[in-house]
């Protein structure tokens, strides 16, 4: 977000999935689409299918990898020199399209001086990918007009995610794809409506529509509305929340929908700085692992119980409507938090959700026409500055939202941790399907319980056959900040050198291992590159495996079920 | 045939409010997103009469996503299948064919209490397709747009009116009371009748046959290599099992209220997950998902002929309008054929 907002002024898919069919060639880079954008995903074979070259650059041989017909298994972590080596061979090959880069965007020559160190044999030695085929893609990629990128968190979950993300916005700039139908950057939201959350200013620093909190006329604005004086000061990020919780300089907080008691880094550091806190209310629809740890616990409805509208990846924002009646005296958000105002001393006073759309719409300029009686048929895509207006696929048509659009170069820097004898590979984390986040709503559903019930580390035949280990053993996997226990499933799907856990289980909690280390700018914690150690757990020789349980008593206890038959 | 009949349009909800009285009336209805689905009808006027394919099927209806079977806590158990009567309007022939298959899979050797007890009392009024949409394929394998049997009662839209078939003796009884609004067929009606089979069956976009397909699996033509490409294009969304009106999947789980209390209940699911036979110690004998789309395609395509002599496949398309990876049964006929 920080990092697109410093290319391009606003943070967002800047096209629309529709285009996706029609696209001559897609770049997807650390996004595991067909298990996590599955829809996405479809648009996307729909376009090979078409005769549209796709390229992946994903350390892992995911699903949508087996379709590419470029596949960069760059190593974790290595994304910004990736990337400068691939804009290094467009500039040095004249693929750059000089005539947009010298209307629409400003800072070039910085970029080329940066990029010139990184030819693609050095970008071949930091990330392990062939220089050819580095060429390959580059020209591949600039050379066709309707190029899509697209990226998700394998680009952002590193401590240089912000430095990813402005790599591809160059790279985009480069080569003009970017304000013209089926081009664009676009990064894919997994959640139905965090971009709606962003949207709605659920970030330190902003109000709604990215209105900085910093700028005294958006203050003014808010504070008007809102008939308060508003702090000018952006909030802490999540990370740095909870250390000031641990310093005891935060005492109370409220979470809502969120579940970091799980899906945090350095898990045992946060759970401390929890317990710290004076008082804690968390309001979720389940109870949660993080609800465990609260003083008070506010039940919220579910979809299907509320009136309201999610915004999608593509900036689409839909309507959803009540199903069914709210259960066992839960509430939906919006009531639960004017309630909670009101009590202490602000009567928001609204009736029912439009009537907040209507004020989202009054103060937010890229939503001015967004209301709800104009969702009815399939949403409208912000911008939509008035109510005649009909939205917005595709973004930077004529300009930038800040005017030019900046090259923002970036060197390539390793990842806060590096392996070494000790802890020889690399863990990369990250989702798989029939999972989602923390569990809190998929493992209450018997099937996909069923589907993926324990977790697993993903290591290489290779490595796998070095440390003597097969699919289904146990192991301890170790880093520097404490140890889990999983399966092994060996498979060439994770390259030699790296190994990967999700992150869904609680028995496992994979980031009771994983590195606190955040970007500077997003502080977004590093998650897809940690340091560690594998260590099996072989049975010693000559003793037998402990049997489940003895055998005999429990036949004898089964025995006791029956009767004796007469003879 | 137990006879035909005509009915003004303008009676027909003359006619289905007057089974509403002693029945639950299912129809198809639009949703505010245009799509198509069976609920239970407050408004008449609301029905759509001439619309594409419902998602999911009407299978629903009698063989439910979720449904609680008994309530047991320590003191026994309570049986909870209850059935009311039900008639079910607007549903298309491939649907009504794959009820017919359904009955005899969920009633043949062994007896499925929970489902029968629905569709005993489930009666269907099934509309002929005179507009087919472009994933209909039902005309190939015989299973619409216009059925000769099998059905309870078939309407074909003539326009002004309605020619009635009455195909059973539940469809009989909600005949019965209004011979005021049934009339005799003329030649006209007969006449009229034969031309909108003729041109709903011109407008097929599909023509398959599922049989050379089926031969060409028997005869080992179909290489392994195909069916990888077909698998590593799975999602493993379970779209194809759970919008399929043929597909019988299911699981059986326990909802612990509190206690030793709860409910045990069946849920759809589908052979195209990996856990659906799993066994004890965690084996999977269907692990790799080449394994499970070939039976999904060996179940439809080879068995159900073996058993029952007919296709798994009704051609009503559902699968094609489902499947994120287009390797529903359409693309994957028209591949092989």
């Amino acid at each position: 977000m920080a990092g697109l907002a410093s290319a391009f002024g606003s943070g967002a898919m800047t096209n629309s999935i529709e285009e996706i069919n029609n696209a001559k060639v897609l770049f997807v880079i650390g996004s595991n689409t067909t298990e996590q954008h599955p829809m996405i995903a479809m648009h996307m074979l729909d376009a090979v299918d078409k005769g549209a070259t796709l390229i992946v650059a994903d350390p892992r041989k995911t699903q949508i990898a087996g379709f590419a017909q470029i596949h960069l298994r760059q190593r974790s972590g290595t994304d910004v020199a990736l990337l400068n080596g691939i804009i290094n061979v467009i500039i040095n090959e004249g693929l750059v399209d000089i005539n947009f880069v010298k209307r629409r965007t400003e800072n070039f020559d910085e970029l080329e001086k940066i990029v010139m160190a990184y030819p693609p044999d050095i970008a071949e030695k930091i990330t392990g990918v062939p220089a050819d085929e580095i060429k390959r893609a580059a020209r591949i990629y600039a050379t066709e007009k309707r190029s899509m990128l697209f990226y998700s968190m394998g680009i952002t979950q590193h401590i240089t995610g912000v430095d990813n993300v402005r790599s591809c916005a160059n790279l985009v700039m480069l080569t003009a794809h970017i304000g013209q139908p089926m081009t664009g950057l676009n990064p894919l939201r997994g959640q139905n409506n965090v971009q709606g959350a962003c949207d709605m200013g659920a970030l330190p620093d902003v109000y709604s529509g990215y209105q900085k909190v910093s700028d005294p006329k958006a203050r003014r604005k808010f504070g008007n509305a809102w008939g308060r004086k508003l702090p000018a000061r952006p909030g802490l990020t999540m990370i740095d929340m909870f250390d000031a919780a641990l310093s005891g300089k935060l005492k109370a907080m409220y979470i809502m929908g969120e579940n970091p008691a799980i899906s945090d880094p350095d898990l045992s550091h946060l759970i401390e700085a929890v317990k710290k806190l004076d008082f804690l209310v968390v309001q979720d629809i389940f109870m949660s692992d993080t609800a465990e740890l609260a003083d008070v616990v506010l039940p919220a409805v579910t979809f299907a119980e509320k009136d309201g509208t999610f915004t999608n990846t593509e900036r689409r924002v839909q309507k959803i409507r009540k199903a069914i009646r709210p259960m066992y005296g839960a509430m939906p958000d919006w009531k639960i938090i004017s309630e909670v105002s009101k009590k202490m001393g602000y009567d928001m006073g609204y009736r029912a959700p439009h009537e907040i759309m209507e004020e989202a719409a009054l103060l937010t300029p890229s939503y001015g026409g967004i209301l709800h009686h104009r969702l009815d048929n399939f949403g409208l895509q912000w911008p939509c500055p008035d109510a005649s207006h009909d939205g917005t696929p595709f973004l930077h048509r004529k300009k930038f939202a800040k005017g030019l659009g900046t090259f923002n170069p970036v060197d390539f820097a390793p990842p806060a941790e590096s392996t070494d004898a000790e802890y020889p590979f690399i863990l990369t984390t990250g989702r798989m399907y029939f999972r989602f986040h923390t569990g809190t709503m998929c493992k209450r559903t018997s099937t996909l319980e069923r589907e993926e019930p324990e977790c697993f580390v993903e290591i290489n035949p290779k490595d796998a056959g070095r440390l003597g280990v097969k699919t289904r053993d146990r192991v301890r996997v170790l880093s520097r900040r404490g140890e889990i226990l999983v399966n092994v499933l060996v498979t060439d799907r994770t390259p030699e050198g790296i190994v990967f856990i999700p992150f869904h289980f609680r028995d496992a909690a994979v980031n009771l291992i994983t590195n606190p280390a955040v970007d500077p700018i997003a502080k977004i914690p590093e998650f897809k590159v940690c340091a560690v150690r594998i260590v099996p757990l072989i049975p010693k020789p000559g003793e037998r495996q402990k049997s489940y349980y003895n055998r005999k008593e429990d036949i004898k206890i089964l025995l006791e079920l029956y009767e004796e038959p007469k003879v | 045939m137990k006879g035909q009949y005509v009915l003004n349009r303008a009676h027909l909800s003359y006619w289905l409010r007057q089974l509403r009285k002693n029945a639950d009336l299912v129809g198809p209805l639009k949703s505010t997103d245009g799509d198509i689905i069976f609920s239970s009808i407050e408004n008449i006027h609301n029905i759509e009469l001439d619309c594409p394919a419902s998602i999911p099927s009407p299978k629903e209806f009698i063989f439910p996503q979720k449904e609680d079977m008994f309530r047991f806590s320590d003191k026994g158990v309570s049986n909870l299948s209850n059935s009311e009567s039900r008639v079910i309007f607007g549903v298309r022939s491939c649907d009504v064919s794959a009820i017919t298959l359904l009955d005899r899979f969920y009633g043949g050797l062994f007896e499925d209490d929970f489902y029968m007890n629905r569709r005993r009392k489930t009666v269907f009024i099934s509309i002929a397709c005179n507009s087919p949409d472009p994933t209909c394929f039902c005309i190939g394998l015989g299973t619409g747009p216009f059925l000769k049997s099998g059905f309870d009662i078939q309407l074909t839209d003539l326009g002004n009116r309605y020619l009635v078939q009455v195909g059973s003796g539940e469809g009989l009884k909600i005949i019965k009371g209004f011979r005021h609004i049934f009339q005799r067929p003329k030649k006209t009606d007969y006449d009229d009748q034969y031309e909108a089979m003729l041109s709903s069956q011109s407008g097929f976009e599909k023509r398959i046959t599922l049989e050379t397909v089926r031969q060409k699996i028997i005869a080992g033509k179909v290489e392994d290599s195909f069916w990888e490409s077909v698998a590593q294009r799975c999602f493993q969304c379970g779209g194809c099992v759970y919008e399929c009106p043929l597909c019988t999947c299911f699981n059986v789980v326990d909802w612990k209220e509190a206690g030793d209390k709860g409910i045990r209940m069946r849920l759809w699911d589908t052979c195209m997950f990996k856990g659906f036979t799993k066994m004890a110690g965690n084996v999977l004998p269907a692990e790799k998902q080449i394994m499970r789309t070939k039976r999904w395609y060996f179940h439809k395509l080879l068995y159900y002929p073996e058993q029952f002599g007919k296709f798994g496949c009704v051609g009503c398309g559902r699968c094609t309008i489902t499947c994120p990876g287009r390797i529903d049964m359409a693309t994957i006929a028209n591949k092989l054929d």
